[in-house]
C-alpha cells in the first residue's frame, strides 16, 4: 500500500502549503511594516527591509510549520514528529530562491523579446491598417503579457513541483499514518488552535492589541510629510535663544544705568556751555 | 470585576433576553465548518464602520461649499493633528470596499452560493454593489480640486446618456450647467445622508435574508465530511473574521502611510495640463470608451449605458438563468470561463488605460 502522501499531486500540495502559510504569516509582517512605516522608515528599502526580513523568517517557519501539521492531519490523516517548520522552510527557501532567481531572468528576457517582437509587428500592421492608439494599446499589452505571464506561470509550477517534492519526501520519512477517524482528526487539529484558556488568551490578545495602537499613535507624524507647494510648513527659528529672566533683567538695569549716566553727563555739559562768559565783540 | 460583568449581562437579559439573542448571532451552525473564504462579508462591514468613523472625524472640519471645500480640506491635510491620516484612511478605505465587494460577489459566484433559495441574497447584494460604487462617485467630488471637479464631470456627462432617465439624473445631481455648488451641496448630502441610509438598510435586509436561509456552505466534499467539521459561527469563524478585518486594516493604514492623499488645484472650469480621468475602478469602462467602435452617439450610448446596464441585467437575472443544483465551480465551465474573461478583461482594460496616460501629454 502507498504512503498516502504519495497519492496527492506536488503541485497542488506545495500550494495548499504555501498559500496557507502565506496568510497566517500575513498580518504579523503587515504589523512589523505598519510600525515602520509609521516610524517613516521604508521597508522595502535599508534598515526597514533588514528588519521586516529578519523578522519574516521565524513568523514563515512558525506559519508553515502550523500548516503544515493541519494539512498532514487532516486530509492525509499523517502524524508528523519533530520541527516540522524549519524542516520544510529551509527547503522551500532554497528552492524559492533559486527558482525565483532564474525565473527573473526567463521572465524578464521573455517580456523583452516579445516586447520588440510586438511593436515590430504593429508598426508593420499600422503601415497597412492604421490602429486607434487606446485599441493599440490594449492588444500591444495582451500580445507581450499573454506569452511573458505563461512563461512566468511555468516558473511558478516547476517551483511548486520541486517544492511539493521535497514535501512529499518529509512526510514519507518523518509522518506517521494516524489510525484515529476523520472527525477525531479534525477535533485534534482544531485543538492545537483553540488556546486551553480562552480567558488569558484574549486578555494576552487585548494588551498586545493595545500595546500596538499605543506604539502606532506615538509613531505617527502629526502633521503630514507630504505637503502641498502652496501650504509650505510653518517657519520655525533654526535656534532659540533660551530666555533666563533674572540676566535679563540684570542686563537691563545695567543699560539703563549706562544710560542715566550718560544723559546724566551730556546735561553737565550743556550747563557747562551755558555758564561760559559772553565775548566782548558781541 | 468578573461578577459585577455578570450582573450587568443578567440585569440586560433580564429585560432583552439576551442569551436567545446571542444564540442566535454566535451559535449558527457553519456546514462544513469554518472558512477564510466566508470573511468577505464581515470585512466589508468593518470597512463601511471604519469609512464611518473616519468619514465623521472629518466633517467635524469639511464645510461643503464651493468656497471652503478646498481650503477646508487642505485646512484637514496641513493643520489638523492626524488629519492627514484619517483623510489618506478614508480615501483608500473606499478603495478597499470596492475590492472587496469584487472578492464577495466573485466568492458567491464561484461557490454558486447565489443559487435557489438565495437568489434574494443575491438581488439585495447586488443593489449594496451599486451603493458603494455610488459612495465613491459621489465622494470623489468633495475635496474639490481638479482631479475631483473633472472626473464627476466626465461622470455626469457618461449618466446623460442614458436614455429617458439620463437629462433628469445628469441635471439633478448638477444643480446648474456647469458643476458648482449646487453639485457639491447634492453630492455631499447623498454621500453622507442617503448613501449610508440605504446602505445600512439594504445591508440589514441582506443580513436578514442571509441569515433566514443559512449559509450554503462549500460547495465540495462528502456529507460524512461535512457533518465531521460543521460548527458554530463562534469562536472559529469569528476568529478568522476578525484576524482578515485586522489584514485589512492594517493594508489601508499602510497604503495611507506610503500614498497620502494630496490634493491638486483648487477645482477650476478650465482643465489646464490636466487630463480628466475617474476613480482606478471606473477607468476600465474609461478606456473602453476610448475605443473607435464606442465613438459618435450611439457609440457612447452603448459602451457607457447599453453594455454596462445589460450586464447589470444579466447578474441580477443569474439565479434565475442558472438554476441547475451543481455548485462546484469546476463543473460549470461557462460560468468559470465568463468570471475568467470579465476578471482578465476588466484587469487589461485597467493597465491599459494606465498606459494610456502617457499618450496624453
Amino acid at each position: 500500500m502507498s504512503h498516502p502522501a504519495t497519492t496527492i499531486s506536488s503541485v497542488k500540495l506545495a500550494w495548499a502549503l504555501s498559500w496557507a502559510a502565506f496568510w497566517t504569516g500575513f498580518p504579523f509582517k503587515m504589523i512589523v511594516a505598519l510600525l515602520l512605516l509609521a516610524a517613516q522608515i521604508h521597508p522595502w528599502e535599508g534598515a526597514g527591509l533588514i528588519a521586516l526580513l529578519a523578522l519574516s523568517v521565524p513568523i514563515d517557519i512558525w506559519a508553515l510549520g502550523l500548516t503544515a501539521r493541519t494539512f498532514f492531519l487532516e486530509r492525509m490523516g499523517i502524524e508528523v514528529r519533530g520541527p516540522v517548520g524549519i524542516g520544510l522552510w529551509w527547503q522551500g527557501a532554497v528552492l524559492g530562491v533559486a527558482t525565483l532567481g532564474v525565473a527573473y531572468y526567463a521572465v524578464g528576457a521573455t517580456a523583452a523579446v516579445c516586447q520588440k517582437a510586438t511593436a515590430a509587428t504593429l508598426e508593420l500592421v499600422n503601415k497597412i491598417i492604421p490602429i486607434p492608439v487606446a485599441e493599440q494599446i490594449t492588444i500591444e499589452l495582451l500580445m507581450w503579457a499573454v506569452p511573458t505571464t505563461i512563461v512566468a506561470i511555468i516558473f511558478l509550477l516547476i517551483g511548486l513541483k520541486l517544492f511539493g517534492w521535497r514535501i512529499k519526501r518529509f512526510a514519507v520519512a518523518s509522518g506517521q499514518t494516524s489510525s484515529a477517524g476523520l472527525q477525531e482528526r479534525v477535533r485534534e487539529w482544531d485543538d492545537w488552535r483553540v488556546p486551553a484558556d480562552p480567558i488569558l488568551m484574549l486578555v494576552s490578545f487585548t494588551a498586545v492589541v493595545v500595546l500596538l495602537t499605543v506604539a502606532f499613535w506615538v509613531l505617527l507624524p502629526v502633521t503630514t510629510t507630504h505637503r502641498h507647494p502652496d501650504y509650505p510648513p510653518p517657519p520655525t527659528d533654526a535656534v532659540k535663544k533660551k530666555v533666563k529672566p533674572e540676566e535679563l533683567l540684570k542686563k537691563t538695569d545695567a543699560s539703563l544705568a549706562k544710560a542715566e549716566a550718560v544723559l546724566e553727563m551730556l546735561e553737565k555739559e550743556k550747563a557747562k556751555e551755558k555758564k561760559k562768559p559772553v565775548g566782548p565783540g558781541k | 470585576m468578573m461578577p459585577l460583568l455578570q450582573k450587568v449581562y443578567d440585569f440586560v437579559d433580564e429585560r432583552i433576553d439576551l442569551k436567545t439573542l446571542e444564540a442566535k448571532m454566535m451559535k449558527e451552525p457553519i456546514k462544513g465548518g469554518s472558512r477564510w473564504a466566508y470573511v468577505f462579508g464581515s470585512v466589508l462591514l468593518f470597512i463601511f464602520i471604519m469609512q464611518a468613523v473616519t468619514g465623521v472625524l472629518l466633517m467635524f472640519y469639511y464645510i461643503p461649499s464651493a468656497d471652503h471645500a478646498y481650503a477646508s480640506t487642505q485646512f484637514i491635510i496641513h493643520e489638523v493633528d492626524y488629519g492627514w491620516f484619517i483623510l489618506s484612511y478614508h480615501f483608500w478605505g473606499s478603495s478597499a470596499m470596492v475590492v472587496m465587494v469584487f472578492a464577495h460577489m466573485s466568492q458567491v459566484f464561484l461557490w454558486g452560493a447565489y443559487k435557489s433559495p438565495r437568489e434574494m441574497i443575491w438581488l439585495v447584494g447586488l443593489a449594496l454593489f451599486g451603493i458603494v460604487m455610488a459612495f465613491g462617485f459621489t465622494g470623489y467630488l468633495l475635496p474639490w480640486d481638479q482631479r475631483a471637479y473633472w472626473a464627476t464631470t466626465v461622470g455626469v456627462e457618461i449618466m446623460d446618456k442614458t436614455p429617458i432617465v439620463g437629462d433628469f439624473m445628469a441635471r439633478f445631481l448638477k444643480g446648474g450647467p456647469t458643476p458648482g455648488q449646487m453639485t457639491l451641496s447634492r453630492f455631499f448630502v447623498i454621500h453622507v445622508m442617503v448613501l449610508p441610509g440605504a446602505l445600512m438598510g439594504l445591508a440589514g435586509l441582506h443580513l436578514f435574508l442571509f441569515r433566514s436561509a443559512g449559509p450554503a456552505g462549500p460547495f465540495r466534499g462528502t456529507p460524512e465530511e461535512l457533518k465531521a467539521k460543521t460548527d458554530f459561527f463562534f469562536p472559529r469563524q469569528v476568529w478568522k473574521d476578525i484576524v482578515a478585518m485586522a489584514a485589512v486594516f492594517l493594508t489601508i493604514s499602510s497604503l495611507a502611510l506610503i500614498e497620502p492623499v494630496v490634493l491638486l488645484e483648487e477645482a477650476k472650469p478650465d482643465p489646464g495640463d490636466y487630463h480628466p480621468e475617474p476613480e482606478w475602478y471606473f477607468l476600465f469602462l474609461f478606456q473602453l470608451l476610448r475605443w473607435k467602435i464606442f465613438s459618435g452617439e450611439l457609440g457612447q450610448f452603448l459602451g457607457a449605458t447599453a453594455i454596462p446596464a445589460a450586464f447589470m441585467l444579466l447578474l441580477a437575472a443569474l439565479p434565475f438563468i442558472d438554476r441547475g443544483p451543481e455548485r462546484n465551480i469546476f463543473k460549470r465551465p461557462i460560468a468559470l470561463l465568463s468570471w475568467t474573461v470579465v476578471m482578465i478583461g476588466i484587469l487589461v482594460l485597467t493597465v491599459s488605460a494606465i498606459i494610456n496616460r502617457e499618450f496624453l501629454d
